[in-house]
């Protein structure tokens, strides 16, 4: 069956493209300038040794001082097979680091992906059912409201006024409560917030023009004829379509969001995930880890792409694999 | 029309139809070359021949002869290469998108008529028009915020805070609580620098980026998408592929590493986003060119005799303008938001005061001073709203069809 | 007074009787169908009375935008109420379905009365297999498992004639042919065995092989179940091999209604002729069509709706209302004029198509 194929040779060139940013990353770090190496040799000549040896030395402690090719193909098998190296700052290894923010990210990672995938789609319908309407209009709006406010900032004036001046939710993360928790989930509701209402808005809008278009095909009127309730009609006639083009959207709002925003409301409001521990890598010149997570972001790019084409392919019956 | 009578009908002598010529150079050309050479060549001069101490303008003048002159006028400015280069886009912005709005007054009126009837979008672009004007002219009156230890703290005017907070206040004082003033209209930060004078060379860098960036997406965008469109066949496989790539590389973790690195500011940003940020626009321009040379009145030009080069300038091209204009305006918001948020983090370009870096500033103020944060942050919002609103408005006013579609 | 109530009595108790025979199967009598738009309220059916009958098939005849797709979709009520208004009454089996709600109305749609659409390309949901959608139609009425329901849709897939239905069942509608489409369309009209056929131009986008085929197979469908049909279209070709009676519709209003030999054979409104002269097969020269076009919906003319394009019309053709119904021979209805009292209908004949029709539609049956 030509699925199987598709599916594939999508993957296989997923893997050829996360090996391109794997050397380009590669380039990028051969071809910069050490600091280590040059720190060391002032070292030496502040010392009065030779700085020659000195810079040969690092080099050699390095492995810099093999030929170009040998080192790009350990750094490629290094990355492949998750010997990531050490983190210096956090003496553990990068991997574990890595680990130990994804535990952290994910608590309110998963919560805000099943919202947005939930509430986004059916906002959207439920708009273009009423299209026009003030409630249409209504749910546009908040659609532009949090498409266009920077999550950075939202979460910032959300916490402010609910956390600071309300109280009505903790400004400061505990990493001590249990995860499954109602106390977890009353410190990670204003994140999970923001996060739903960025994402959420393109979802809305992508759903609702899409519903519109459906809603008035020639085959709800089959539907409304073989005697199918509006709800059913809705929910089965115009959800399914929809979801072919709107798959594509919430995988890439999703990444988009994760890519660009979690770091950022990690940084707001304190919580210990995956953003934070890079940000704090780049502040430390935790340079492995500095590494790591770019590439673990990456591979999280390349998936996230990978499952975009797939979902939209599969979704749609009326592609056929073989033209792919 | 042809000087000679064509021997039939349906070929055209396409050398004879009058701006058809190859060598003909058009207005906007002409325009272009005359204003954006000088600022190219100010530009080189600038990064060969300038220190980085001295000031581009003072130099000029030393080297033309004229320093008491330029003294006189007060050319003294020192542009970095990415004011150049925004310079330089504006001339480009000028002579090949609004000149030829003017010389279709037609087109142009009708336009209107339909975008007017949107009324957020007029909103948006009254928004954008003052966030422009404020970006390019300024700089030139309002000078750097400048830190000032004694003024830190300020209310913005009709407003009011605690006087604990204080240092000095430069306005009244009434019931413990210190007043703003019209010294500082919209507040100052707990370094004390005006707010607005921050917001308004916010502006600067916002259009900066927004067009910069989006230059060098179309320049580069365009010319993939329609050569790949053209060119068909494995040379269009590989380019898409090429795009594939493109669009798989996390642009802002890749800055970041390119950041940690070796450093960068903002003209770094803007060529990174720039040169990372259009397989989208390339993907887009070539389904749409292909899809207009499938139109009819393409393919009567091509039965005609018109060569490739001719259809996709005269006719491709105009016929895709429009939507990619629109695909454009709504990228815009992504690279600004990308920008706030590494200044936000603090590892943008501290060399030039952008908005992110003002709410960064305010954070730790927010509950006793929020205006720090609140003013460039709502200033960031309503900017990208704004762009998003115009994207929107512009496609529904391009594209009758599309609006009588959603109207259905 | 008193005398004549008594005897309306005794005939109601008679009528009661026998109403399962006596009552037309459908009997839409001042069908108004409206829409709100922004230049204004557009009547698209504009107080139409017509029957159909067990077994019979009814054909509604016209141009595009003459309103018979409105009609049909008024009986059950498919047009979107707003922007749509319908009035009048749609008596169905004697209930008139305009009493009913639209939870009634969903028992019926589908199950008792069936519609098959224009266009099977898009008539069906892309994104699911027929089978499901076939599925679909039998569970909302009939509350069967899942197996039961297949193995019901394989079959009516079947006797539509869908080759190796079993195996095509989990098939999605972009996999099969037009015509194909159109047949799995009849088979989801047949789940409910129902009593009445709505088939607004189900032959139109096919070609004319695959017409004929669709023809047959709904001639064949009626035989064995017996039911009723209302046909749009605005092929007379269609007509001649389908009809039993013909509705002739133009700009929201009947002009002429008659059976399928009278009308072939004398046509009695100009306009109706002017259909048949654009027949070249049916001795037409009109090939061009009919100059000019319908008059604008919004704001029909006074008179008689099609005057402006009637090449008999006198001034009185363009004052007051449509012309009432007149029966010119039993059952031969006609809304002109010429027919009425004080004029000469002999004007308006046309003896030429009544000799070319003649032969050819007795020897079509």
């Amino acid at each position: 069956m030509g699925l199987a194929r598709y599916v594939a040779a999508r993957t296989i060139w997923a893997a050829l493209v996360s090996f391109i940013i794997v050397t380009v990353t590669f380039l990028l770090l051969a071809l910069a300038p050490n600091p280590s190496i040059s720190q060391a040799a002032t070292q030496a000549a502040l010392e009065g040794g030779d700085p020659a040896t000195a810079v040969e030395q690092q080099e050699q402690l390095r492995g810099l001082d093999q030929p170009l090719y040998v080192r790009y193909m350990d750094f490629v098998q290094g990355v492949y097979t998750l010997e990531w190296g050490w983190s210096q700052n956090r003496a553990q290894p990068v991997t574990e680091a890595l680990w130990q923010g994804i535990y952290y990210t994910a608590q309110y990672s998963i919560p805000w992906t099943i919202l947005t995938l939930i509430i986004g789609p059916l906002v959207g319908l439920y708009s273009a059912a009423n299209m026009y309407s003030w409630k249409d209009h209504l749910a546009t709006g908040f659609a532009f409201f949090g498409w266009a406010i920077p999550n950075f900032f939202f979460g910032i004036i959300l916490l402010v006024i609910f956390g600071v001046w309300l109280q009505w939710f903790p400004i400061q993360y505990d990493t001590s409560v249990p995860v499954f928790s109602l106390a977890n989930a009353h410190q990670l509701f204003l994140p999970v917030f923001v996060l739903v209402t960025g994402s959420i808005g393109a979802v809305m809008r992508v759903s609702r023009n899409e519903s519109a278009e459906f809603q008035n095909a020639d085959f709800m009127k089959t539907a409304k004829a073989k005697g199918v309730s509006p709800t059913r009609a809705y929910a089965y006639h115009v959800m399914r379509p929809t979801m072919v083009p709107l798959s594509t959207t919430i995988v890439s709002q999703l990444l988009v969001i994760f890519l660009g925003s979690s770091l950022l409301i990690e940084i707001v409001f304190g919580i210990p995930g995956l953003g934070r521990v890079t940000f704090d890598a780049l502040i430390n010149q935790d340079t492995n880890l500095v590494l790591g997570a770019t590439l673990l972001f990456t591979f999280i790019a390349v998936i996230g792409n990978l499952i975009e084409d797939l979902v939209f392919t599969i979704m749609d019956p009326r592609i056929s694999f073989d033209d792919r | 029309m042809a000087t000679q009578k064509p021997t039939k009908f349906d070929q055209v002598d396409w050398d004879n139809l009058t701006g058809s010529g190859r060598f003909k150079i058009s207005i906007n050309m002409k325009l272009l070359l005359v204003t954006g050479v000088p600022v190219l060549l100010l530009g080189l001069y600038d990064h060969f021949l300038v220190g980085d101490r001295e000031a581009t303008f003072v130099r000029l003048g030393e080297d033309l002869g004229l320093s008491s002159q330029f003294e006189a006028l007060g050319l003294d400015f020192n542009p970095t290469s990415v004011d150049i280069l925004f310079v330089f886009t504006i001339f480009l912005f000028l002579w090949y998108l609004v000149l030829p709005l003017y010389q279709n007054m037609r087109m142009t009126k009708y336009y209107w008529k339909e975008f007017k009837r949107n009324r957020p979008a007029v909103i948006s672009l009254i928004w954008l028009t003052i966030i422009f004007v404020g970006g390019v002219l300024g700089p030139f009156f309002v000078a750097m915020p400048e830190q000032d230890l004694f003024a830190a703290y300020q209310p913005p005017v009709f407003g009011s805070i605690d006087q604990v907070h204080v240092n000095q206040c430069v306005g009244e004082i009434s019931d413990g609580r210190c007043q703003g003033t019209w010294e500082y209209p919209l507040g100052t930060t707990r370094g004390g620098q005006d707010v607005l004078a921050m917001v308004i060379h916010g502006m600067t860098v916002t259009m900066q980026i927004a067009f910069i960036t989006t230059m060098i997406v179309a320049a580069i965008g365009i010319t993939f998408g329609t050569v790949s469109a053209y060119a068909g066949g494995w040379v269009d496989e590989i380019m898409m592929r090429f795009v594939d790539i493109v669009l798989s590389f996390p642009t802002l973790l890749f800055f970041l590493l390119i950041l940690y690195i070796y450093g960068a500011g903002l003209g770094m940003f803007i060529l990174v986003f720039g040169l990372f940020g259009w397989g989208a626009t390339a993907r887009y321009v070539r389904s749409k060119a292909l899809s207009v040379s499938e139109e009819e009145f393409v393919k009567a030009t091509k039965i005609s005799g018109a060569g490739t080069y001719r259809i996709v300038r005269r006719h491709v091209v105009p016929n895709t303008a429009s939507s990619i204009i629109t695909q454009l305006t709504l990228i815009i918001p992504g690279f600004l938001l990308a920008e706030a948020q590494l200044a936000f983090l603090g590892i943008g370009d501290t060399a030039v005061p952008t908005w992110g870096q003002a709410i960064s500033s305010g954070r730790n103020a927010i509950d006793f001073a929020p205006w720090i944060v609140l003013v460039p942050g709502m200033a960031l919002f309503l900017t990208i709203l704004a762009f998003n609103f115009l994207g929107d408005a512009i496609l529904d006013a391009l594209n009758p069809e599309a609006e009588a579609e959603s109207e259905k | 007074m008193a005398i004549e109530h008594d005897a309306a009595e005794t005939i109601f108790d008679e009528n009661d009787v026998v109403t399962t025979d006596d009552v037309p199967l459908l009997e839409v009598e001042g069908l108004t169908t409206s829409f709100k738009t922004e230049a204004g309220r557009l009547v698209a059916v504009d107080d139409i009375d017509f029957t159909v009958d067990s077994g019979e098939t009814v054909c509604i005849v016209g141009e595009s935008g003459s309103g018979k797709t409105v009609a049909t979709e008024s009986v059950t009520q498919l047009i979107k109420q707003p922007p749509g208004t319908i009035g009048g009454t749609v008596r169905f089996k004697g209930q008139d379905l305009m009493d009913l709600t639209e939870k009634q109305l969903r028992s019926i749609r589908g199950n008792e009365i069936a519609h098959i659409f224009q266009n099977p390309q898009e008539a069906m949901n892309h994104c699911y297999t027929v089978g499901w959608q076939i599925t679909e139609a039998i569970q909302i009425h009939e509350d069967v498992s899942k197996k039961v329901a297949r193995a019901r849709g394989v079959d009516l897939l079947d006797r539509v004639g869908i080759d190796n239905a079993s195996a095509r069942f989990d098939d999605y509608p972009h996999e099969f042919s037009g015509g194909q489409k159109q047949r799995i369309m009849i088979a989801m009209a047949l789940v409910g065995n129902p009593d009445l056929l709505l088939a607004d131009e189900p032959t139109t986008a096919l070609d004319v092989t695959v017409q004929a085929q669709i023809l047959r197979l709904l001639n064949d469908l009626q035989e064995e179940f017996g039911m009723g049909i209302l046909f749009v279209t605005h092929d007379l070709g269609v007509v001649a091999e389908i009809a039993d009676r013909v509705i002739v519709m133009y700009s929201g209003k009947i002009m002429e209604s008659a059976d399928v030999f009278e009308i072939f054979e004398r046509p009695a409104h100009p306009y109706t002729q002017a259909l048949m002269k654009c027949l070249p097969e049916r001795g037409g020269d009109q090939r061009g069509g009919i100059p000019g076009r319908l008059p604008n919906p919004t704001n029909p003319p006074d008179g008689c709706r099609f005057a402006a394009r009637c090449e008999h019309a006198t001034e009185d053709c363009e004052v007051g209302e449509q012309p009432p119904q007149i029966e010119i021979a039993p059952d031969h209805h006609v809304s002109c004029i010429y027919y009425g009292e004080g004029y000469d209908s002999s004007v308006v004949r046309d003896a030429e198509l009544e000799a070319a029709n003649a032969p050819e539609t007795e020897a079509n049956r």
